[in-house]
C-alpha cells in the first residue's frame, strides 16, 4: 500500500471558485460546475477521460436528501462512477487517490462544496451532536471550541490575548488572496470583542462562507502525459477521536497527530520539518494551535511562538480556514492551495517550496482530521 | 430574503424551505437506564474493566477501549468543575462527578459566572417534574460545602427508556440563482416559460440551467417555451398524503413540453373521477397548462395540464 500509492497519484489541476459570506445569486450547482471546468483547464484532459467522481457535501446544510443526486450533471458525473462522502473533501481525495493507486482507474475528479448561507450553520454543527445528552443541554460547534479552548489555554499558560495573533495572521493573508473575500477591515472592533464562547471570541472562530473546490487526480502514466512539473501526492491518512466531547483531551489532538503519523510513515518524511508549505483547517484559533501542535510543527503549548512576525512563512499562505471556512470542503480548498502553490499556479506561494501539507478537520468540536502530503518532482 | 432588486421589477431571488423531520430515537440499555433513573434523581455511570474507568452518562461500550461495560453504578451528583464556557445558550461545563474519570457535559444553574473557577465544588440541581430526559437534571450550581461523594452499587434499576421522541427543525434560504431566477420571473410576471439550449447536443432543457448534465458544457441560447405537450407517462393517484393539491383521483404525468428534451412531472387535471380512472391520460396525450390566478413564481402557477385534441 505505501509504496504503491507513493508518487504513484499526482494532482494535476485544481480550483476553487471565490469563497465568500454569500453567494446569493448562485445554486450550488453553479459554483460546482464552476470549480469543476476550471480544474479542467490547462490538463489537456477532458470530462470524458474523468473515470470517476466522488464528492463531499452535506445533506443537512443542502437542504435536500442524497443531494449528490441532483448536482451530478454540475460535476460532470454523468453516466460516470459517482461516490458521495459525508465528510470534508479531502477525505473524497484520500479515497480517490487510494483507488487511482490500486490501479482501478487512471483519473479520478474530487469535488467539495458548501453554501452555508443558505441556513443557519450552527444547526449544522448541533445536528452532529448525540441527541440524548450533548444536543439538549445546548451543546453547538461554538461550545465545544469554547470548552477545549478554556482547556488548552489553562494546561499550557497561554493567555487569551495571544489568540489575537493567530486572527491577524489569517486576516492577513486571506486579504492577500484573491479567492477569499475576507479583508483586514472587515476585523472591525465588535469583531474582536463579541463573546461567543468564553474564552473565545468572534474573532477566534472560523467564518463560515460559500464555495466549491474541485481536484483532479491522475495516474502516473497520464500525468507524464500532460508534462509540467505533476505534484504528486506522498504520503495520507486520517484518524477520528471518540464522539462524546468530555471524554477527549480537549487541549491537544490525538486524532490529528496519529493522521500526521501515518501520512509522513508512507511519506518518509521524518516530520512537519520537511513541509515547506502548511495549510490546515481548524475551527477556531485554538484549534489551529492544537492542530499545529499535533502535526508536529510546535510542542504542546507552544504553537502561538509560530505566529511571531515573519515566523513560518509556509504556515497558511492561503489564510487557511480562519477567515474563510467552507464547511465540508475546506480540507480540500487546502489541497488545491498547496498543489497550486507547489505547481506554479499560485501568486501567494513561498520561494522554492517543493513539499507541502493538507489538513482537514470534520466533526463536532474537530472529531475527525485527515492529512495528505504532496510533492513536485 | 435575498431578491435581487432590480430597476425594472421585482427578480425571484430564493425560496424559503422549512423542514421538519420526526424521529423516535432508540437510547439503547445504557443510556435508557441512566435517562430513567435520573427521573429518581439517581445518576448511573458505567465501569470498564479493561481500562479501569467509570464515565458517565453510562456507556454500553468504553469511549477508550471499546470493551463493553461490565458494570453499572450508581454516581454521586456532587463533582468538581473542570471546565466551563460561556455562550448565548448558557453555561456549559464539564463536571467530573465523584468517583469517575470522564466529565459529564452539563449546565450551570443558579450561580454568577464571576464565582465559577477550576475545581469549584458542584452539585447537581434536579427538575421539579421529570421529564424522562437529561434536562430532568437542570444543571450543576456551585455547592463549596457539598461532601466528596463515592460510587455506590446499584441494586434495583428501573426500566430503561427505550425511545424518545424528537423532532429536527431546519430552515433555509435557497438560492434560486440566474437560471431558475429568470424562468421563475418569468413564469410570475409573463406566464412565460424558458429554457435554454446546449450548444452541443442542441437540447432544449427545462428547467434552464449553466451546464447541460450531459455534454459538461456551458449552455447558451435561451428558448421560449410553449406550454403544451406530451405525455410520456402516467400514474392515476387514488391514495390521499400530506402536502396533496388535489383531491383523489387524479393523474400526476411526466409531460414532455413541446420542443424540449427534459420531462416536467406535473398533474393532469379536469378530469372526473371516473375519467382519471378509465385510462384517457396515456403515454401520448396532448396537453396543455391551465394557468392558476395565483402569481408565486414557481411551476406550481400552472394549475394543472387538462388533455387536449390531437393525442397520438
Ligand atoms: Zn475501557
Ligand atoms: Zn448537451
Amino acid at each position: 500500500m505505501v509504496a504503491a500509492t507513493s508518487r504513484n497519484v499526482a494532482v494535476v489541476g485544481s480550483a476553487q471558485t471565490q469563497l465568500k459570506a454569500a453567494w446569493s445569486d448562485r445554486q450550488h450547482v453553479d459554483l460546482i460546475s464552476e470549480a469543476v471546468a476550471r480544474a479542467l483547464l490547462g490538463t489537456g484532459l477532458r470530462i470524458e477521460d474523468v473515470d470517476f467522481v466522488i464528492d463531499s457535501g452535506s445533506d443537512f446544510l443542502d437542504g435536500r436528501s442524497i443531494s449528490n443526486c441532483g448536482f451530478l450533471g454540475a460535476m460532470g458525473a454523468h453516466h460516470k462512477e459517482e461516490s458521495r462522502v459525508e465528510e470534508d473533501g479531502l477525505w473524497s481525495a484520500l479515497y480517490g487517490a487510494t483507488k487511482i493507486a490500486s490501479g482501478s482507474a487512471s483519473v479520478g475528479l474530487i469535488v467539495a462544496y458548501s453554501k452555508s448561507s443558505e441556513s443557519d450553520p450552527n444547526d449544522y454543527w448541533t445536528s452532529l451532536a448525540e441527541p440524548f445528552t450533548q444536543r439538549p443541554v445546548g451543546l453547538d460547534q461554538n461550545a465545544v471550541a469554547g470548552l477545549f479552548a478554556q482547556r488548552y489555554l489553562t494546561r499550557f499558560g497561554v493567555p487569551a490575548s495571544a489568540l489575537r495573533a493567530v486572527t491577524h495572521r489569517a486576516w492577513a493573508a486571506a486579504d492577500g488572496n484573491t479567492f477569499v473575500d475576507a479583508t483586514l477591515e472587515m476585523l472591525q472592533d465588535e469583531y474582536w470583542s463579541q463573546e461567543i464562547a468564553s474564552p473565545l471570541r468572534r474573532s477566534d472562530m472560523a467564518r463560515p462562507v460559500d464555495g466549491a473546490v474541485a481536484v483532479l487526480l491522475a495516474s502516473k502514466d497520464v500525468a507524464r502525459q500532460i508534462g509540467g512539473s505533476p505534484v504528486w501526492v506522498t504520503g495520507m491518512g486520517s484518524a477520528i477521536d471518540q464522539h462524546f466531547i468530555a471524554a477527549r483531551d480537549g487541549a491537544t489532538l490525538p486524532a490529528a497527530a496519529a493522521a500526521a503519523s501515518a501520512a509522513y510513515r508512507m511519506a518518509g518524511a521524518s516530520g512537519a520539518s520537511d513541509f515547506d508549505i502548511v495549510e490546515v483547517s481548524a475551527g477556531s484559533t485554538a484549534g489551529e494551535l492544537m492542530v499545529l501542535e499535533a502535526l508536529g510543527m510546535a510542542e504542546p503549548g507552544k504553537a502561538i511562538d509560530l505566529y511571531a512576525d515573519g515566523a513560518s512563512p509556509g504556515l497558511n499562505p492561503s489564510g487557511g480556514a480562519l477567515p474563510a471556512d467552507v464547511v465540508m470542503a475546506s480540507g480540500l480548498v487546502r489541497l488545491h492551495e498547496v498543489a497550486a502553490q507547489l505547481g506554479g499556479r499560485s501568486d501567494h506561494a513561498p520561494q522554492g517550496a517543493r513539499r507541502g501539507l493538507a489538513h482537514a478537520s470534520g466533526g463536532l468540536g474537530m472529531q475527525n482530521h485527515c492529512v495528505i502530503t504532496l510533492e513536485t518532482s | 430574503m435575498t431578491n435581487n432588486a432590480t430597476s425594472t421589477r421585482e427578480t425571484m431571488g430564493s425560496m424559503t424551505s422549512r423542514l421538519s423531520m420526526p424521529y423516535t430515537l432508540t437510547a439503547g440499555k445504557a443510556m435508557g437506564t441512566f435517562l430513567a433513573e435520573l427521573g429518581a434523581q439517581r445518576i448511573i455511570g458505567s465501569r470498564c474493566a479493561a481500562c479501569a474507568t467509570v464515565r458517565v452518562p453510562a456507556q454500553d461500550f468504553c469511549g477508550d477501549c471499546g470493551a463493553e461495560t461490565g458494570e453499572l453504578v450508581a454516581v454521586p451528583s456532587t463533582g468538581e468543575l473542570t471546565g466551563w464556557t460561556v455562550t448565548e445558550r448558557g453555561i456549559l461545563a464539564f463536571v467530573l462527578l465523584d468517583g469517575t474519570d470522564v466529565p459529564l457535559l452539563h449546565r450551570i444553574v443558579d450561580t454568577d459566572v464571576s464565582s465559577l473557577v477550576l475545581g469549584a465544588r458542584v452539585s447537581a440541581r434536579w427538575a421539579a417534574e421529570p421529564a424522562g430526559n437529561v434536562m430532568d437534571i437542570t444543571g450543576f450550581a456551585i455547592d463549596a460545602e457539598s461532601t466528596v461523594g463515592a460510587l455506590a452499587p446499584t441494586n434495583e434499576l428501573l426500566a430503561p427508556i427505550e425511545q424518545l421522541a424528537y423532532r429536527m427543525e431546519l430552515t433555509y434560504e435557497h438560492s434560486y440563482g440566474h437560471f431558475y431566477g429568470s424562468l421563475f420571473d418569468s413564469v410570475k410576471n409573463d406566464r412565460r416559460i424558458r429554457g435554454i439550449r446546449c450548444p452541443s447536443c442542441r437540447n432544449v432543457l427545462l428547467p434552464p440551467r449553466g451546464f447541460c448534465d450531459v455534454c459538461f458544457v456551458p449552455t447558451k441560447d435561451w428558448i421560449d417555451i410553449p406550454d403544451t405537450g406530451t405525455v410520456q407517462a402516467c400514474s392515476v393517484v387514488h391514495i390521499e398524503f400530506v402536502g396533496q393539491r388535489m383531491t383523489p383521483p387524479y393523474v400526476y404525468a411526466e409531460i414532455v413540453l413541446d420542443g424540449t428534451a427534459t420531462r416536467l412531472i406535473h398533474s393532469v387535471g379536469g378530469l372526473s373521477a371516473e375519467e382519471a380512472r378509465s385510462g384517457i391520460v396515456k403515454p401520448g396525450s396532448r396537453v396543455k397548462a391551465v394557468w392558476s390566478d395565483r402569481a408565486t413564481g414557481s411551476l406550481a402557477d400552472i394549475e394543472y395540464f387538462q388533455v387536449i385534441d390531437g393525442s397520438a
